[in-house]
């Protein structure tokens, strides 16, 4: 059992272990009143062992090629892709004679009367966040020391928090991955309106209401997603091993009720892997001629559904791109993070800017653009449009702000813009070499980015302590009293700015790269932006860290305890910047996979 | 070792990775220190470590690391330098007669083998599942090095230089040794700043500089170059900050990076054409897809070296294609080099050839036949775009304005950076891309250099700081540089370059000894009869100042003569571009001018500041010694034989033989060079300028006999007035003071609108988006308190969906929070009503149907 289930078992670990660890801080008689201490040890405990069992959980996905070598797995090469691996699982788990390899996609039949599933898998795609958001509830948690309001309930929420993110990003059924998003949804909103700063209330309803939308319009996707009658594209392999299987257990009669069984079995599906080969189907539908399409009507009613309508595509992808878009944010969707930024403790900001954020870019790439990719590509201008939008208008913005944290949130929005454009520079044919480099670009971005603003705002969070304040034009001459504290942040900024060398340069230049055979002015904006990036960026250094001011002249520099969360994600990013291949040769085939089947390149 | 003898270009590897660990060595240690410090106090293992890395005083070990670092590279440049002009030589001698007895293969072979011993590269990002995915154009960005003639001596200079300078910074950088030190420059309530001395950190700074100056000339790609670029483009940064404490310097280092950017955003987008276009960022690779090549049995032919346009046209077999005609829209990109021994004939004018043509027809024709193209314009903007980054690191027009600021730093960096090394990167990568510059790229980078040149020699006049002074020089020598590039004078440009990175750095050096030896005075009108109190600092800044005035058998002479040479033979041929000679002509005079101007100033005369003249003394021998031997080298450095000969330069041969063969092409032959057919000499200007070399020396050394003769009257011998020509002409005086207003200029112009435009993004959020927000809140908060009487079972039950923990967390926050909370949970609650009663519609009408 423990063998041929090793991969479910080891995701839901790393999915339930953080909310497990909170039930004991529920109960008052393990953790009575006044043990605070402990009950933030038994959180980092928690964090700890929820990232070393995430580890293994790399280690094995990273290992995961060796097996197929050896022939246990289709596709030596196709190892990345979660849809071979969906599929082969799907057969898998159909065929007379089961034979459940560790290939890190698990299913569980959850609610069978929906065709609802506990579905989760793994790939280059998702197990990259899935380390960073393990490591930085490592490093928040850390950071969460100095909370000394309702301790209990900060850390019960905390972990509740982790494991919806994580559950987010290992989700592959939709009602699942819902879930989870909602899960994430509520401890937030308490963590911003409860231990936030002085204007909390505002910002948590704000962020909550803006939230909200956007959960209300994916509802609607999924719900019009699940009504649609799939079961046509469901792969041979898998429909005949089911009917095999059927036969067998002598279940059915007839060929007729056979055929019936498995339609019905998936007819309605919130299956990712499934609506993405539907979603693929629709787009080599709509961009077929009238004539051709009339043909494949006939011979398959399946297509006269509205799903493969182009206003219903349009109308899906423009639910599902705005529900995650306002995650991200996008302009106009954005006003929530820095107002939830700025009252938020440091921790959740780290939480917030490091992971939440992500998880919109990861819907993007995992839902929106592989369910509805005709729409996708149909609107395609518009959503760069929109990433340059927030490449520029965030640097501009930032670099009127007075709130230190403030600039970082609208800082955070501009180098968010990159992954946008990143995915959307949509190309076919022998350019999708192209979007490749902007996709992986994306990915690489976000990775970098939540290293980055999660050291900055940490960053700030160490001097507010000292401070009590964040407005910038106050600071000045920090760098003389606090040397290690401005060198560390030095580092981190410069990361931040994209400088060569450091994480942020990577994702940035990859997109670019990408963008100028997509949009010569697109890239040319994100280009210049560079320049306003360094202005703010220094400016900001200038005004805090350089200079003489008498009064900051007897801070303490920073603590151990502080120097132990921020100098893994100094390493982290110099290590990244400079060998970005330790990322990239894992999480590349997956993304060149995902842009290969988008791209409709023969023989996907 | 066996390995190093087989690729000897990994002694560069060293050289350039040798700095860098002295950079990570004083990191740690500083970083440690600085970790120790709050506890320094204790007796534990705290106060030991940092008792150990110098305690509050700042220990001189540093120096040494990076000190030994640098001069260790130097060595391994120098064994790298001896090997590879062994090689070169080898492979010219042994195998020219063999390559006429195969025809050519032979030449080939040992190239290759040459390039293989002094060469390499490795995949840093790819993109692409199998090995034909990675040979496809666009699939990686690589890293490498690829070392010739050019690299070489770059090396050589770099180091030598760096390594003199880290000796003198050892003395001049002496303040910072002290565990308080004093910084007359910054006031605080209590009087002149106090601060802890940081003498380890200026020499961290130094060795990232040195690692990353090293890495941009080892490398072999655009991309490198980039990561390089910005990374020499943050030392200087943090070097001109180093004494940050001043508003002035931290101003400066902004504006010398936000500059930078400028010209780096340039530099951006000619990387995505090139990349975009030819797909890879390689230089070799570049340029064999720009160029034409050799036939396969490596001769050259009409179009080789050349850009090769065309226009669109069908082909016989009505395939898309091009026709080769001199000017046309598109440019050809030559695929795949030809491989030894096949037949290729590269394409002739008028020839139709098939583009970006089926598969089937690649199936048929070998793969030398494959061509694409790039509009012509698009080429012109790629090397334009790479320029702009080169304006800004060189301090070029329109982008010069940071390089004066950048003296806040202190001065050997001044010396190293913005003088020598990192302010000369932009005309090194000039010179390296230089295949990929076409006709109309090199007349506007002859015209920035022109009007740089002259732009900075007149600021140069009155300005009385004198670091200002050598930095207006500095902006000026480049754009002499940049002109020499753009004219053709490929070699010229960088000799200069070489001279130059001597005499400045001698010149900038001179003038820190001054400044040390007068107590951190800068300004020239508190100096004067300096000459006896350090005579050896004034007698080598003297050898400077007739170096860069071009005085015969100075290596300055011979660069300069060569760089005006060339511009002469350019507008004799083009004399439309006739101003392109008369600028560096009459500027050559203003150099002379402005240089003797600041000597005698500082040296002779009567002392003009009894107190500063009092207390001035002659530098420590720590500081003299690298004077001397740069003195020596800016004499000498240029020598040939014979001497006298201005066209007879070692150095200059040894940078010609660099040169890429698209020079050749493009500026027609030299009179020895027998690259091109006969007969096409005539007209080139390349023949012009050795024609009438001799003349434009002549000229040009009259324009600074000129300039020495009226800086003699109006400084030394006083015959003339400078206060009477300031008050005859006060507007230009005025106007040359504010350095012609560039910085009012781009206050108004950029600054300030951008800060506007931010204003205004930040009002945008904070009134219409959010106002409409607030509106929508309060408006569903209303809804909410309406149904705040709702039963509260319902409430309850739901809950309890969400999960126990929550329920408990929201029960209780109630407690926490009085007032709005309720309608909150309330929130929350309906939207899972919503969720709920959806999702049983929907099932409801699915089981139904």
């Amino acid at each position: 059992m423990i063998d041929s289930e090793y991969d479910l078992i080891l995701m839901s670990l790393v999915i339930f272990l953080p909310a497990l660890f909170a039930l004991p801080l529920c109960v008052r008689w393990i953790f009575p009143r006044g043990s605070e201490e402990w009950m933030r040890w038994w959180a980092l405990l928690a964090t700890t062992v929820t990232f070393v069992v995430s580890l293994f959980m790399f280690i094995s996905y990273y290992y995961m090629p060796k097996q197929q070598a050896a022939g246990e797995l289709p596709g030596h090469s196709r190892s990345g892709l979660l849809n071979a691996r969906g599929d082969h699982l799907l057969a898998d788990e159909l065929s007379v004679q089961p034979r459940k390899g560790n290939n890190w996609v698990a299913r569980v039949a959850w609610i069978p009367k929906f065709n609802i599933d506990y579905y989760v898998g793994v790939d280059g795609i998702s197990m990259p966040l899935i380390l960073l958001t393990t490591v930085l509830s490592f490093l928040a948690l850390l950071a969460s020391w100095n909370i000394e309001k309702y301790v209990r309930g900060y850390l019960i929420l905390f972990l509740l928090l982790e494991t919806g993110m994580i559950g987010t990003f290992l989700a592959l059924d939709f009602f699942l991955f819902y879930i989870f998003w909602e899960v994430m949804l509520l401890p937030m909103y308490f963590l911003i309106g409860v231990w936030g700063g002085p204007r909390r209330e505002y910002a948590a309803i704000k962020f909550f209401l803006y939230t909200l939308l956007g959960s209300v319009f994916i509802l609607i996707a999924m719900l019009a997603f699940y009504f649609t009658d799939i079961h046509s594209f469901v792969p041979p392999a898998v429909a005949q091993s089911a009917a095999e299987q059927l036969k067998k257990s002598g279940a059915t009669q007839t060929e007729k009720e056979t055929q019936q069984k498995i339609d019905d079995r998936f007819r309605n599906s919130f299956d990712l892997v499934m609506l993405q080969r539907a979603g693929r189907a629709a787009a080599e539908f709509l961009s077929a001629s009238p004539e051709t399409q009339e043909k494949m009507k006939a011979g398959n009613p399946a297509y006269a559904q509205d799903f493969f309508k182009p206003a219903f595509q349009i109308a899906m992808f423009l639910l599902l791109f705005i529900g995650f878009a306002i995650k991200v944010p996008v302009f106009p969707f954005h006003t929530w993070l820095p107002d939830a930024h700025v009252e938020a403790p440091t921790p959740i900001s780290m939480i917030l800017a490091g992971v939440l954020l992500k998880l919109g870019g990861y819907g993007i790439i995992r839902i929106a653009y592989p369910i509805c990719p005709w729409a996708a590509e149909t609107l395609a201008w518009w959503v760069a449009l929109f990433g340059v939008i927030n490449i520029v208008y965030g640097a501009f913005a930032a670099m009127a702000q007075k709130d230190f944290k403030k600039l970082v949130a609208y800082s955070s929005i501009s180098h968010m813009g990159y992954v946008i454009l990143g995915i959307a520079v949509w190309s076919v044919g022998p350019k999708s070499q192209y979007w490749s480099w902007g996709m992986n670009g994306a990915m690489f971005q976000m990775i970098a980015h939540g290293i980055t603003s999660a050291g900055m705002f940490f960053l700030v969070g160490v001097i507010y302590d000292r401070a009590h304040h964040r407005n910038l034009d106050n600071f000045r001459g920090l760098y003389e009293p606090m040397p290690l504290y401005g060198g560390i942040s030095a580092i981190i900024f410069f990361a931040a700015l994209g400088l060569p060398g450091m994480c942020g340069f990577v994702g940035e230049f990859m997109v670019v790269l990408a963008t100028w055979q997509y949009n010569p002015v697109f890239s040319i904006l994100a280009a210049l932006t560079v320049v306003l990036t360094a202005a703010y960026i220094l400016w900001t250094l200038q005004r805090v860290y350089l200079g003489v001011n008498p009064a900051y002249k007897d801070f303490v520099d920073i603590t151990p305890r502080e120097l132990l969360c921020i100098v893994p994600l100094v390493v982290l990013s110099v290590l990244l910047g400079v060998m970005p291949n330790l990322l990239l040769s894992w999480m590349e085939p997956s993304v060149t996979g995902l842009v290969n089947t988008l791209a409709r390149l023969p023989g996907w | 070792m066996e390995h190093l003898q087989h690729h000897p270009g990994l002694l560069y590897v060293v050289a350039t990775l040798l700095p860098l660990a002295s950079f990570l060595i004083l990191l740690l240690a500083g970083g440690l220190r600085a970790a120790v410090r709050p506890c320094r106090e204790s007796n534990g293992t705290c106060g030991a470590i940092y008792g150990m890395l110098g305690g509050d005083t700042p220990r001189k070990t540093g120096a040494y690391i990076a000190t030994v670092a640098i001069g260790l590279a130097f060595v391994c440049c120098l064994i790298g330098f001896i090997w590879h002009a062994k090689d070169t030589h080898h492979a010219h001698d042994a195998h020219a007669p063999a390559a006429s007895a195969q025809g050519g293969h032979g030449v080939n072979k040992a190239l290759h083998t040459e390039e293989h011993r002094w060469a390499g590269r490795m995949t840093w990002a790819a993109i692409g599942w199998t090995e034909s995915d990675l040979q496809k154009p666009g699939s990686k960005l690589e890293i490498g090095y690829k070392i010739d003639n050019l690299s070489s001596i770059m090396f050589l200079m770099v180091t030598f230089i760096a390594t003199l300078i880290h000796l003198f910074s050892i003395g001049y950088m002496a303040d910072e040794l002290q565990p308080i030190t004093e910084d007359h420059h910054v006031h605080t309530e209590d009087g002149h700043l106090h601060r802890r001395g940081r003498f380890g950190r200026f020499f961290m700074y130094l060795s990232l500089f040195c690692f990353s100056m090293l890495n941009l000339i080892l490398a072999d790609n655009l991309f490198q170059v980039f990561v390089s670029w910005e990374l020499v483009g943050i030392c200087s940064y943090l070097l001109i900050g180093f004494y940050y404490e001043r508003q002035s310097a931290s101003n400066a280092a902004n504006k010398a990076f936000i500059t930078n950017r400028v010209g780096d955003a340039g530099f951006i987008i000619g990387l995505l054409i090139v990349w975009t276009y030819i797909g890879s960022l390689n230089f070799d690779d570049v340029f064999r897809q720009v160029r034409a090549p050799k036939d396969s049995h490596g001769r050259p032919v009409p179009l080789t070296g050349q850009v090769v346009r065309g226009e669109p046209k069908l082909t016989d077999e009505k395939m898309p294609g091009l026709e080769v005609t001199p000017g046309g829209y598109d440019v050809l990109l030559f695929r795949k080099a030809p491989p030894p021994g096949s037949h290729y004939h590269p394409p002739e004018i008028e020839e139709v050839l098939p583009v970006d043509a089926s598969p089937e027809w690649y199936e048929k024709n070998p793969e030398e036949h494959q061509y694409s193209t790039m509009p012509y314009w698009l080429l012109v903007v790629a090397g334009l775009g790479i320029f702009l980054g080169c304006v800004g690191k060189s301090a070029q027009f329109p982008l010069q304005v940071w390089l004066p600021d950048a003296m806040e730093g202190p001065t050997p960096v001044s010396a190293l950076i913005h003088a020598a090394t990192m302010v000369a990167a932009g005309v090194y990568l000039v010179g390296r891309i230089y295949p990929l510059l076409t006709w109309d790229s090199r007349l506007v980078i002859a015209y920035t250099g022109a009007i740089t040149l002259f732009v900075a020699a007149t600021v140069a006049i009155v300005m009385t700081d004198i670091k200002k002074v050598l930095a207006y020089s500095t902006v000026s020598q480049l754009g002499y540089m940049m002109l020499a590039l753009g004219v053709g004078g490929w070699a010229a440009g960088l000799f200069h370059l070489l001279t130059h990175a001597f005499f400045k750095a001698l010149l900038f050096l001179g003038s820190g000894s001054v400044i040390y030896g007068c107590h951190h005075e800068q300004e020239m009108p508190k100096m004067g009869g300096l000459f006896k109190k350090m005579p050896i600092t004034a007698i080598t800044m003297l050898i400077g100042v007739l170096t860069i005035a071009g005085t015969p058998l100075f290596s300055g002479w011979y660069s300069k003569d060569a760089v005006i040479a060339h511009t002469f033979g350019f507008a004799y041929v083009h004399p439309r571009h006739g101003i392109l000679f008369l600028l560096p002509l009459i500027t050559a005079g203003i150099t002379t001018f402005y240089m003797f101007r600041m000597w005698f100033l500082t040296f002779t005369g009567k002392p003009r500041d009894h107190h500063v003249h009092e207390h001035a003394h002659e530098s420590p021998r720590l500081m003299t010694i690298p004077l001397i031997l740069l003195a020596i080298c800016s004499v000498g450095v240029a020598w040939g034989w014979p001497v006298w000969d201005a066209e007879a330069s070692a150095l200059e041969a040894h940078v010609h033989h660099a040169q890429h063969h698209a020079v050749v092409a493009d500026f027609g032959a030299m009179l020895n060079d027998t690259a091109l057919p006969a007969g096409k000499n005539e007209d080139t200007e390349r023949y012009w300028s050795q024609k009438l070399h001799g003349s434009a020396g002549m000229l040009a050394l009259l324009a600074a006999g000129l300039g020495f003769v009226f800086a003699f009257l109006t400084y030394k011998s006083n015959v003339l007035d400078p206060a009477d020509a300031k008050a005859q002409f006060p507007a230009v005086h005025r106007f040359l003071h504010h350095k012609w207003y560039f910085d009012e200029a781009y206050s108004v112009l950029l600054v300030r609108p951008a800060l506007a435009v931010a204003g205004w993004c930040s009002a945008f959020d904070a009134r219409v988006i959010d106002g409409f927000v607030n509106r929508f809140a309060s408006f569903s908060v209303w809804i909410a308190n309406g149904y705040g009487k709702f039963d509260n079972g319902i409430v309850d039950g739901l809950v309890n969906v969400i999960g126990n923990t929550t329920y408990r967390t929201g029960t209780w926050l109630r407690h926490v929070q009085t007032g709005y909370l309720r309608s909150y949970v309330l929130f929350l609650v309906l939207a899972l009503i919503g969720l709920y009663v959806l999702l049983s519609y929907f099932v409801s009408l699915a089981s139904l149907g």
